[in-house]
């Protein structure tokens, strides 16, 4: 029997190679069943499992199928774990023969019958599966022998008879697996006992009538790993029928540890299997990713904390408050219409504010992005909670100015009109901030900046007055004029950074729930909750998770951990600006249950619809998978550029088999180039990121197209430069792919946990880079892969990015540049720090030609 | 403010003159009452109750205590408390639109409940020991948590605080000021109802019986204060002085609302005040113009009930209802109330019968003097106006910035600034810093001086008391960072993770003529408390790690290091033991047996019985 202690790779192989053949037959039995099992047509664990109640004449085959059919791989794995030690004794004790009498006849019959009965007596009627009755025989046997032996254990004085301990593994079982059959194995060791009396001579078929069976058939001779019954003639193991096996075996038993690993890195399979790994990495992680949608891999969304009972209080904000919102309505609209500027906004607006009662504050702030200065003055008013102690605060966002450059001409009255109904409430256990921006990004950034001091003092002012701490934001995004139909929660924060999912949840419940209205997510106007829409839905999100921009006032919260999401209604119905305000209303007395800050539920989640999500644990497998294959592949060519680079098979061959003593000469490595390569690659990324983050506007497609032409060209010079002064060998240009590739899975498997969307982005895009090759030979193959590669440079899928959502370059990239100065996304980094550099490096391999020169110095050196 | 108050001293001084000072200490003036209505802006109402009694110092100690509370006189006689201050508030002081605070903010404590005393004690330790009797003694009083006033949450002020009475037997080296602060507690109706039963009328009669848990912890702000000391006149013989206060701001709008339909539903859109002079104004469009017009009530409104006569202990030379309006503004009066007008022209007081049930309406006034000066007494701008918060984010490190402004153009305010802080803030003194705004780096004249002494772990709250001075018309950054440390999974608090409450900090502003009016403090005031949270483990999960972990050791490990540390012998090595001993004996014994009564037994049976015998010691 094997011991953990003595456990080596090789031992282990020559156990697995000399099991006999019946404990052989019944592994692949119980691995035969378990593969059936697999399918969904025939229920073999129906047809098969010894339940009482459907024991009949035609149904006696269950007292034989019983033992090879598992539930699940699980009780397979742990169950063959348990037989095949003990049968294999049992075998090379008795023989086959008996084995195979034994074990079709009256070691299973007797238990099962033995269960049965007992069941049955019981009016109960528990399907038992599995090979642990056996188990227990076999145990119950060993047991009795090592009684024998060994009648007493001594611990601590008292003597315990050694037949017990099967009882004892019997409990604990029983305890501890669920759903282990605590009479089926008490039956099993019960015959066990039994048959380890003595009585096992009276069970198993006559010894002479085996003997003749086995000389008559010559099994001895025909079959491989039969053990004979008559042991005495033939010796244990008959006449050693695998020997040829057990020789090799033993050798490699016998070697010293870890003989197997450096065999095994002496494989030849192991410069073959690599690239096929990373591949199938690629495309599991890929299809992974589409597998998500469906029900099996996705949940159900749930609140998780309790306190915040969404929905659950009625909400009175209507009635003589819509004549209140008109009048704030043709303030704002005259505000608008007259092109006021952001100080007379905020000067009418503040006039309004300090009618109500709240105090107000103004801060002024300015950022510089992209050749432009980006200034205003957010206006907020602090209404105090009546009875509250300033220690914690909710904010209501109202941006002058939507992302999209629209004025806000339901929004801001409607906060307006929601402040002064907030004001007659006396149940705020939180003051209640409301925050007028100019715009939708740089204002609410300012503001939490300074609101947290974390603002650079130079640019935005600090806040003169304050609240307590920051509990959860909501923004109203309310342009359209018309009655809306459903709410679009957004819900994107900077970096991809996301609300905690209860919020969301909130928003959804009260609003879809309560108020009857539709949500929506990520800009899916229908969404009939099948499988392509989720799809879209869940790629858009990863999309704008991807980008990392913010993508509306509460984006510049989230990075602060203070969960919020903005509010933006749409489509034509009939709902009205109040059913509007109830939603927020709404939000607002869930926010104000809250005792602690959110944090029950998930921050890192995809949402596909708006009440299913999948979590990280689901997802993050996917673009791990993919960050892994640039890994493997990095390790792979490492391993490669030790090879000496002979190029037949056949050499490899006699080199690993005559050599197995004597490890191969592994090949100095050249390592300056290659890591100079790769520097000079990341270190030459900085001047695009620096550039497209510092020229003003107007200049930016000029810049863009500049660089493009030098994306197409650099790549070819700097080949050329290298073959004419260096002239690298094919090791070098694998040890280029492989430093640039490890850095790449390095980066990509960090980003991963912290912005999925954009590791999965930069991976998939990036996957081909592990494939490409230099084509020593072939000038047009060179060619074809270089245009390819240029086909998904990260310049080409800008301008691809660009053509399909019909934007123009400028727009993106002073979007970029803005994000970059404002938000601080570092989207732009990855881009041109990851990506970019792992795509030069890309391409230099691919256009390199290894010199003829330094190999035939290698083969002249090997003769 | 400063009218009221010197109204309020000359009242109190001719009171003085009038009871203590002229009549016999036993008389029925040692108890009086008064409350004080005073309107403020944005439609709140300040109500000050007080209620005031003495005992001279011999009968209190023949324990002859009359109107002093008797539960509060047996706890002060145990724990040697000679003068104690004890405060529940809750809510803030909004002084930018209410102004000055009452009675210069010498009767109200930061959020939660705020406990100082001045114990008789010859050592620290002795002292420390008399605190834990006092919190633990107010607490049961008071069903206040006054009980979690611990090591942790006690200081020593040095500066801040001076004591009210005067003690003439103390000196410095036995009196010792001790002062705790729970700024989580929430004060509600349970600590109201005790702090009534002190009252000579127990909340039946007088100005007492418009006290109601759901007004009072419905206001903007209250204060709920107790203060004992001694005073000695002069010639005369010393008085133990009791002061209750309650002090609370009420919004009218939400306090008129009727009690059984507190919510506040839109009203029909026709009641609703609009401005009219809007061009765009009609039927069903309204620009509000409320809030500065809601100054009309009637006291049953406002406290959901009517006053039920006066207390009869009372001194009825002092008048029970105050009123501070402008005296051309009409108030009326349920009969049997006399109206008294102030020379001041701003208040007005009211003498009840002691059976006539008090109401008093102001009515809204009427369109021609609507001007908001009219309506109201302007507030009077307090002396100094501090807000606290915290600065930064994450939850390694935080600051805290207090901007404290001197609203005043040609005085400076020197006052001291105190902090008492948990454990877990520890903070780098070396980074404090006082700016003015408008200057850049440190003004080295704002901090006068420091007193600082830093917490230790789990035992102590770290102090820090600072002297500092504000030029006129100026603002002062106070600015400090801090540390917060990592707190053992225990010491968390076994409710919701809210964050855990800094105290307030205590602001007293220097009587620059102490040594004439005898006060110490100008003004006091207190910023609000903060809200520090501190990294929070996910509760679940350790409990889920620690049954896991049990399990595998108990299972894998267990065994495993039982075989390791066990040292293995053959059995008949080993002495015997246990049951096997007692086994072996009673076979011993038996056999003993078998030979006195079985001699005659034939020799086979001994041989067989003999058998077993290597098999059981081997």
């Amino acid at each position: 029997m094997p011991s953990i202690t003595t456990f080596n790779t090789s031992r282990a192989r020559s156990y697995m190679v000399r099991l006999p053949l019946f404990t052989r037959l019944v592994l692949l039995a119980i691995l035969g069943f378990w593969l059936v099992g697999l399918q969904s047509v025939w229920d073999v664990r129906q047809w098969g499992a010894l339940i009482p109640k459907e024991m009949g004449l035609a149904t006696l085959y269950r007292m034989n199928t019983f033992p090879f059919i598992h539930l699940n791989v699980f009780h397979a794995v742990m169950n063959l774990l348990a037989i095949v030690p003990l049968l294999e004794r049992f075998e090379a004790e008795y023989g086959t023969l008996t084995c195979l009498g034994l074990f079709f006849g009256p070691l299973t019959t007797i238990p099962s019958i033995l269960y049965v009965l007992v069941e049955k007596g019981l009016g109960a009627n528990t399907a038992v599966m599995g090979a642990s009755m056996w188990v227990f025989t076999l145990l119950g046997l060993e047991a009795m022998r090592t009684y024998k032996l060994n009648p007493n254990l001594v611990i601590l004085g008292y003597s315990i008879p050694t037949w017990t301990t099967p009882i004892g593994i019997l409990f604990v079982i029983a305890v501890l697996v669920p759903n282990s059959s605590f009479l089926g194995h008490a039956a099993g060791l019960g015959v066990g006992y039994v048959a380890g009396f003595g009585l096992l001579k009276y069970l198993a078929p006559p010894e002479w009538a085996l003997r003749w069976i086995e000389g008559k058939l010559n099994l001895l001779g025909r079959l491989p790993h039969y053990v004979s019954v008559d042991q005495k003639t033939y010796g244990r193991f008959g006449v050693l029928p695998s020997s040829n096996s057990s020789t090799g075996g033993s050798g490699v038993g016998l070697g010293l540890v870890g003989t197997s690993a450096l065999a095994l890195r002496r494989d030849p399979r192991m410069l073959k299997v690599p690239p096929y790994i990373s591949l199938l990495c690629i495309l599991v992680g890929a299809v992974w990713l589409f597998l998500l949608p469906l029900n099996e891999y996705s949940r159900r969304t749930y609140i998780s904390e309790n306190a915040l009972l969404p929905g659950q209080v009625h909400t009175y904000f209507g009635g003589s408050d819509q004549n209140v919102f008109r009048a704030y309505k043709q303030e704002v609209n005259a505000l608008a219409e007259q092109g006021k500027s952001n100080t007379e906004i905020n000067g009418k607006l503040e006039e309004i504010v300090r009618g109500l009662g709240l105090k107000t504050a103004r801060q002024n702030f300015t950022y510089a992005a992209a050749g432009r200065t980006y200034q205003g003055e957010n206006l907020y008013a602090i209404l105090q909670a009546p009875r509250g102690d300033a220690t914690e605060a909710i904010v209501l966002v109202a941006a002058w100015e939507n992302v999209k450059k629209e004025v806000n001409r339901q929004g801001v009255p409607l906060t307006l009109t929601l402040a002064r109904y907030f004001k007659r409430w006396s149940l705020w256990s939180k003051d209640i901030i409301i925050l007028f921006s100019p715009d939708s990004i740089a204002g609410p950034q300012a503001w939490v900046d300074a609101y947290h001091d974390a603002h650079d003092t130079s640019r935005v002012a600090s806040l003169p007055i304050k609240s307590g701490a920051l509990q959860g934001a909501i923004a109203i995004d309310y342009a359209q004029e018309h009655r809306f139909q459903s709410i679009h929660v957004v819900y994107d924060g900077v970096n991809g950074q996301l609300p905690n999912l209860d919020l969301i949840n909130s928003v959804v419940n009260i609003a879809g729930g309560q108020m009857g209205m539709g949500v929506a997510l990520q800009e899916m106007w229908q969404h009939n909750d099948q499988y392509p829409d989720r799809l879209r839905t869940m790629l858009r999100g990863m999309l704008k998770q991807g980008l990392g921009l913010a993508s509306g006032p509460h984006s510049s919260f989230i990075p602060y951990h203070v969960d919020a999401v903005t509010l933006q209604p749409f489509g034509e119905g009939w709902q009205d600006e109040m059913a509007m305000g109830r939603v927020v209303e709404g939000t607002f007395r869930s926010l104000n249950n809250l005792l602690e800050h959110l944090h029950q539920s998930f921050f890192f989640y995809l949402l596909m619809q708006r009440e299913r999500f999948v979590s990280i644990g689901t997802y993050l497998p996917s673009a791990m998978l993919v960050a892994a294959n640039f890994t493997i592949m990095a390790i792979f060519l490492w391993m490669k550029s030790g090879q000496p680079a002979e190029t037949s098979t056949a050499d490899i061959k006699s080199g690993s088999e005559s050599d197995k003593s004597t490890p191969p000469p592994t090949v100095e490595r050249e390592l300056f180039l290659p890591i100079g390569v790769v520097i000079l690659c990341q270190t030459v990324s900085v001047i695009p990121l620096y550039l497209f983050n510092h020229v003003p506007e107007n200049t930016l497609t000029p810049l863009f197209g500049l660089f493009f032409l030098i994306n197409t060209i650099l790549p070819p010079i700097l080949s050329n430069l290298l073959t004419t002064f260096h002239r690298p060998t094919l090791q070098q240009y694998n040890l280029i792919k492989s430093f640039s590739l490890l850095l790449l899975g390095m980066f990509l498997s960090s980003l991963a946990t912290l912005n999925f969307s954009l590791a999965m982005i930069i991976g998939l895009l990036s996957a081909p880079l592990s494939f490409v090759k230099p084509f020593p030979n072939s000038a047009a193959a060179r060619a074809v892969c270089f245009a390819l590669l240029n086909a998904i440079s990260p310049a080409a899928v800008l301008l691809a990015g660009a053509a399909y959502w019909k934007l123009s370059v400028t727009t993106i990239l002073t979007e970029a540049a803005v994000a970059w100065h404002v938000s601080g996304t570092y989207s732009s980094v990855l881009v041109w720090c990851v990506w970019w550099p792992a795509w030069l490096a890309g391409c230099v391999t691919v256009l390199g030609r290894p010199g003829d020169k330094e190999e035939e110095k290698n083969k002249t050196k090997k003769a | 403010m400063r009218q009221f108050l010197s109204f309020f001293l000359v009242s109190l001084i001719s009171f003085c003159t009038l009871s203590t000072c002229a009549e016999s200490p036993t008389s029925s003036a040692d108890y009086h009452e008064q409350l004080v209505l005073r309107p403020l802006p944005l439609s709140a109402l300040l109500a000050s109750f007080n209620f005031r009694s003495n005992i001279t110092v011999s009968e209190f100690e023949a324990h002859n205590f009359r109107l002093f509370p008797r539960s509060l006189a047996q706890i002060l006689q145990h724990a040697g408390t000679r003068e104690l201050h004890l405060r529940f508030s809750s809510g803030r002081w909004d002084s930018e639109s209410w102004g000055a605070r009452p009675w210069d903010g010498a009767r109200e404590g930061g959020t939660g409940v705020e406990l100082w005393a001045w114990l008789e004690a010859e050592t620290d330790d002795e002292a420390d020991h008399k605190w834990l009797t006092l919190t633990n003694a107010l607490s049961g009083l008071f069903c206040a948590s006054l009980n979690f006033i611990d090591g942790t949450r006690t200081t020593r002020p040095v500066m801040s605080f001076q004591p009210e009475g005067d003690h003439p037997s103390l000196t410095e080296a036995n009196t010792h000021l001790l002062f705790g602060v729970l700024p989580h507690e929430v004060v509600c109706t349970e600590n109201l109802t005790p702090f009534l039963k002190l009252l000579p009328c127990k909340g039946k009669a007088g100005i007492a019986s418009l006290l109601d848990g759901h007004k009072l912890f419905d206001s903007s702000w209250q204060s709920m204060a107790v203060d004992v000391r001694p005073i000695c006149p002069a010639g005369g013989e010393c008085v133990l002085q009791i002061e209750l206060t309650i002090d609370m701001v009420l919004d009218i709008d939400r306090s008129k609302r009727p009690r059984d339909n507190p919510i506040p539903r839109p009203p029909p859109g026709h009641e609703l005040p609009c401005n009219t002079s809007k061009p765009y104004h009609s039927h069903d469009t309204c620009f509000p113009a409320d809030h500065e017009a809601s100054q009309d009530w009637t006291l049953s409104q406002i406290f959901g009930k009517h006053m039920k006569g006066t207390c009869p202990l009372t001194d009825p030379a002092v008048p029970p209802v105050c009123l501070q309006v402008p005296n051309s503004r009409s108030v009326y009066v349920s009969d049997g109330v006399l109206e008294k007008k102030n020379l001041d022209r701003v208040s007005r007081c009211f003498e009840i019968r002691p059976d006539a049930n008090f109401e008093m309406v102001l009515p809204s006034p009427s369109k021609d003097d609507q001007q908001a000066t009219s309506l109201i007494v302007k507030p009077e701008a307090p002396l100094l106006y501090a807000e606290r918060s915290f600065t930064g984010h994450g939850q390694e490190r935080g600051g805290v910035q207090t901007i404290l402004r001197n609203p005043s153009s040609d005085t400076e305010v020197e006052f001291i600034y105190m902090e008492s802080l948990p454990w877990f803030m520890r903070i780098y003194l070396h980074t404090m810093s006082a700016r003015i705004q408008g200057t850049k780096g440190d003004d080295n004249s704002v901090i006068q001086e420091v007193y600082y002494r830093p917490g230790v772990d789990r035992a102590r709250g770290s102090q820090l008391e600072v002297r500092m001075r504000i030029p006129p018309a100026s603002t002062v950054f106070l600015t400090y960072d801090f540390e917060k440390s990592i707190l053992r999974y225990t010491e968390y608090p076994p409710d919701a993770n809210r964050g855990f409450d800094v105290a307030a900090a205590v602001i007293t502003i220097l009587n620059k003529d102490e040594p004439k009016t005898g006060r110490f403090a100008a003004y006091n005031l207190r910023t609000t408390s903060l809200l520090c949270s501190l990294p929070t483990p996910d509760f679940s999960m350790p409990y889920n790690v620690i049954i896991f972990t049990s399990t595998a050791i108990a299972l894998a490990f267990g065994g495993m290091f039982n075989i390791m540390v066990r040292r293995f012998v053959a059995a008949d090595e080993g002495p015997e033991l246990g049951l096997k001993l007692l086994k072996t004996k009673l076979k011993s014994r038996f056999a003993a047996l078998f030979k006195k009564f079985g001699v005659g037994k034939a020799k086979g049976d001994q041989t067989k019985e003999a058998e077993p015998q290597p098999a059981v010691t081997e």
